[in-house]
């Protein structure tokens, strides 16, 4: 025989798993649906009247049971209908387009969260933005060859940080909306990390360029910019849950790979109708060299090499002739 | 970069706008003839011809031009240039004369000679009168201020002469012109300049924009030799034609090089560099400055920039044969080092004319530090960029970029680019260039 049945609750849970509604149920036996005799309501229009009960097995269990609805019971995300479910406190039910979870009140719960270590607080934030405005107007003094104009500093600098606010701002919503919490700071800090890595990518390729004599650097650096984008994109989906993680790098990854496809066509497409001129063309101070220098009949000896592939060019035709996918 | 003059080819055409030049144009025709030019052109009248380029798909007219009769069995000569769209594209364009009685007909190509600009064209009806050359022409003997006239039919508004004065050679060109000063028109192109004993002294080229009467006359000499080496009339096909401007223009180019193998390099000094100087007297050279700038430069720079007019007209979306040679000497003033680089890297572009698809293979380029030769030849970072020409083979357009790199705050950027030219040419220009940029040794 039953010993004096354990109270239980029925949670109505959004379809993101956040619960709407508690109710608690003392004794061992529960109706739910959209009728007013029923002892949960549900305003759902999927629902039936009389939809749902749960109750008590013989061995104590608690189980849901149809009571003959039009739409029918489906256990978790199974897409076939059941009359019955046994209920095991982790798993959900649906029932018409609600979702709901019922667990013991012996059920137990993971333990407190401690409040996180302080040390990736505002502080780190303020640092860290204020290393890429550095960064960003040390860049841009370095290239002014004119009559230096504060507007000349204070607007990219303007236009960084809007950048970064809309950034921050978008994935802070989608946070809130997906994860319940906003998470400002954190997706901020992911923001500027982003940025930093960003900036320190432009200005290295910027400089390797010439360093290296390698044009690709710059003509490619389309390529990294997009991928690093792609990184950080990852790590904020991942700050919002950690479920999918998988299913969320391979989207961030195939976006990016879109990204860059689309701008290798629109590349081609540009130098369809206008040459282009591929050489390192950003000069910058000649000991930043770092590859060693070639002799002069070296140097003639690559160009008279361009003959033959010159030649080559010239039989094919206009229209089939490879192209250079590099970014000017 | 308007250094450069222009000198515009007289084919009347679509796309050159009549308008400015209509009004000029109608001074010169409403005003009365010499007598001379009254006889002239009464015996020349005959001799004339007007050339039209049709489309072939419609029939109507794409460019215009004039010619003239030089032999009883219907030898014309004009210019390369009127006749270059049919010359390149027979399938697209066809070639019709007209003459002054309203006679009209079909022509056939014989030759031409692409550096002189003349062709050499075969139009039916013998026993038409002709045009002799003058024999004093011929031996370059005419008389500097010698009187000209100089027909065709300008902007197709009918037949006319215009008198002129013979000006001799044109100095500092590589390519003989003769300048005439009158005015000569668009469409009056490739018809003749005559002796007031009717006798042909030169071929109507071209006009300098922005010049009051400034005109060009082809040499006679080079019309009558086109007449000469072709008594047989052959028509020229597509291909041959091609193969032929190939050829021309090989020989051309290996002369002009050739020439400019003999010439010396002078050094021309900028700041503590020594720089290749233009070496021939046929470059047009000129100069220009920031220093004067408001508000006042952060580092001076020095440009030279000489080319030598040398164009030579292929097709309208295709001119070869140009050289130029620049150089631009920068200091910082207040830069530093990493600012003056990027002030030295607007300077660090080839200086060349537009691309065409359809005409050039894509630019490529070697590029690289080129290290220093003790004790004159400083440090360099230079670019070798070259592109093929697709309708000829072994010539290209070649440039070659070098920027100092032995000091921080001053730099001397050079710029060597030739349109139409062999690579083994090429080559060799661009090494004895290359050689030739120096540090001045300390005094």
């Amino acid at each position: 025989m039953q010993q004096s049945p354990e109270p239980f609750w029925v949670e109505l849970l959004s379809r993101h798993g956040e619960v709407l509604e508690r109710h608690r149920v003392e004794r061992g036996d529960v109706r739910i649906g959209r009728a007013y005799d029923n002892d949960i309501i549900i305003d759902d229009p999927y629902v039936g009247a009389r939809h749902l009960r749960v109750t008590r097995d013989a061995n104590g269990v608690l189980v849901a049971e149809d009571l003959g609805s039009a739409n029918g019971l489906f256990a978790g995300e199974s897409m076939r209908s059941t009359a019955r479910v046994e209920l095991r406190g982790e798993g959900t039910i649906r029932i018409g387009a609600t979702r709901l979870r019922i667990r013991e009140a012996s059920h137990a719960v993971p333990p407190e969260r401690r409040f996180e270590p302080r040390g990736w607080g505002w502080p780190v934030v303020a640092a860290l933005a204020i290393a890429i405005m550095a960064l960003e107007v040390v860049s841009t003094w370095l290239g002014q060859t004119t009559e230096p104009k504060l507007a000349d500093y204070a607007s990219p600098v303007f236009m960084l940080c809007l950048a970064l606010f809309v950034w921050t701002a978008v994935w802070s919503i989608l946070s809130r909306i997906f994860a319940g919490r906003a998470r400002f700071r954190r997706n901020l800090l992911v923001g500027l990390a982003g940025l930093l890595v960003l900036s320190v990518l432009f200005e290295l390729t910027d400089y390797g360029a010439f360093a290296l004599s390698r044009r690709e650097l710059t003509a490619y650096r389309y390529v990294g910019l997009w991928l690093a984008i792609g990184l950080f994109a990852f790590l904020h989906l991942r700050m919002i849950s950690l479920s999918h993680l998988r299913l969320k790098a391979g989207a961030v990854a195939a976006a990016a790979l879109a990204v860059i496809a689309m701008q290798t066509l629109s590349n081609a497409k540009s130098h369809t109708v206008m040459d282009r001129q591929n050489f390192v063309q950003q000069l910058k101070p000649p000991s930043l060299r770092l590859v060693k220098a070639e002799s002069e009949p070296t140097f003639f000896a690559a160009a008279a090499d361009l003959k033959a592939s010159l030649d080559r060019a010239r039989t094919q035709q206009p229209d089939s002739e490879d192209t250079d996918f590099g970014d000017d | 970069m308007n250094y450069g003059v222009l000198v515009a080819v007289l084919a009347l055409q679509i796309l050159a706008s009549a308008d400015g030049a209509y009004a000029a144009d109608s001074s010169v025709a409403n005003r009365a003839p010499s007598g001379a030019a009254d006889t002239v052109y009464e015996v020349a009248r005959l001799r004339l011809l007007q050339i039209r380029t049709l489309l072939v798909s419609t029939g109507r007219q794409t460019s215009l031009g004039s010619a003239f009769r030089v032999s009883a069995d219907g030898l014309a000569i004009t210019n390369y240039h009127v006749i270059s769209q049919f010359a390149l594209e027979p399938a697209t364009y066809r070639l019709e004369y007209a003459a002054p009685d309203g006679q009209r007909g079909k022509l056939k190509l014989l030759g031409f000679d692409v550096a002189n600009d003349v062709a050499l064209v075969q139009v039916d009806g013998a026993g038409q009168p002709y045009f002799e050359f003058d024999r004093k022409a011929l031996q370059d003997g005419t008389p500097k201020g010698e009187r000209l006239y100089s027909m065709g039919n300008p902007l197709d508004i009918g037949f006319t002469i215009v008198e002129g004065t013979y000006n001799g050679r044109v100095a500092r060109s590589y390519n003989e012109r003769v300048h005439f000063s009158g005015a000569i028109n668009p469409g009056m192109s490739g018809g003749p300049a005559v002796s007031s004993a009717g006798r042909v002294v030169g071929v109507n080229v071209a006009k300098r924009w922005g010049g009051e009467l400034i005109s060009f006359l082809v040499p006679a000499r080079f019309a009558a030799e086109l007449v000469e080496k072709r008594r047989t009339p052959v028509e020229l096909s597509a291909t041959a034609v091609r193969a032929e401007l190939g050829r021309q223009l090989l020989a051309w180019q290996e002369h002009f090089y050739g020439v400019l193998a003999e010439e010396e390099l002078p050094s021309r000094a900028l700041g503590p560099y020594l720089a290749p100087d233009s070496p021939a007297r046929w470059f047009t050279c000129w100069a220009r400055t920031n220093e004067e700038q408001i508000p006042r430069p952060r580092a001076t720079l020095y440009t030279t920039l000489c080319n030598t007019e040398t164009s030579l007209f292929i097709s309208n979306d295709l001119s070869t044969g140009e050289v130029r040679v620049s150089h631009s000497y920068a200091k910082s003033v207040d830069l530093n080092a990493v600012q003056f680089a990027a002030f030295v890297s607007s300077q660090f572009r080839p200086a060349w004319f537009g691309w065409n698809r359809k005409r050039h293979t894509r630019t490529q380029c070697h590029e690289a530090f080129v290290a220093a030769k003790p004790p004159a030849t400083p440090p360099l970072r230079a670019v070798w960029c070259a592109r093929a020409y697709r309708d000829f083979s072994d010539l290209y357009d070649v440039s070659l970029l070098a920027v100092t790199q032995d000091r921080p705050k001053e730099a001397l950027v050079s710029r060597l680019t030739m349109h139409g030219v062999s690579y083994a040419n090429a080559m060799r220009f661009g090494e004895r260039f290359l050689q030739e940029i120096r540090v001045a040794a300390e005094p």
